[in-house]
């Protein structure tokens, strides 16, 4: 997988992924004209967004502790996020101008776009080796 | 057999959606365990081979948001199941 040793890169690479995968929703719900999902889905990118750089922050904060310490500090952290996404689905469900759907694909795409990502990197090795073989 | 009145199997309705929300909401307790324990094992793997660092926080940040959309989806059907009905 490219960038695995540099979590900076990869986090930019994840987030620019996911931004070229959702200029299709957008662009057609911008076609469409339904502000709503426009709107719900980049809240929910946008918050999925700074989530993924929150992550990689407690992440690098956790391991300078004890092993102990990071466990708790993490699954606490956790909780916070989780929060935060209760707040944001609340949101989206009680505002008109928010579409639900939208807001949790918007939450889901870097989820989806790393799922993917991994299974379409494991694909090519995949084949990669085939390939040799035949050689 | 018993025939309730319209507002009794309303009033059912709502507290089996109410229940199904907060069952919903018990695998969200999954991923934040799990999380941990990985956050865990990570420092545990840094301390024994401190060049695999960027690796290791790359591994791990790839697993904690592919774990944690488990417990978004039953936040999601929690919120459907309260709103809705």
């Amino acid at each position: 997988m490219k960038y695995i040793d540099d979590p900076v890169k990869m986090q930019k690479e994840i987030i620019k992924k996911s931004y070229i995968i959702a200029v299709i929703p957008v662009v057609y719900s911008l076609i469409s004209g339904e502000s709503a999902t426009l709107l719900g889905l980049i809240f929910g990118i946008v918050i999925s967004t700074l989530i993924l750089r929150l992550r990689v922050i407690h992440i690098r904060r956790s391991l300078n502790m004890s092993e102990d310490k990071a466990n708790t500090f993490i699954r606490n952290r956790y909780f916070i996020e989780y929060a935060i996404y209760f707040v944001v689905l609340l949101v989206a469900r009680k505002k008109v101008s928010l579409n639900f759907i939208a807001t949790a694909a918007g939450l889901f795409l870097i989820k989806f776009t790393v799922i993917g990502w991994i299974i379409l990197d494991m694909l090519k090795e995949k084949w990669q080796k085939k390939f040799d073989s035949y050689k | 057999m018993v025939e309730f009145s319209p507002d009794v199997i309303d009033t059912i309705i709502r507290a089996a959606a109410l229940l199904g929300a907060g069952f919903a909401m018990i695998a969200g307790i999954g991923p934040g365990i799990g999380q941990g324990y990985a956050a865990g094992k990570a420092v545990e793997s840094v301390a024994r081979d401190p060049e695999a660092r960027g690796n290791i926080i790359t591994t791990m940040l790839l697993g904690q948001a592919v774990a944690e959309s488990t417990g978004i989806y039953s936040l999601v059907i929690a919120i459907v199941l309260i709103f809705t009905i």
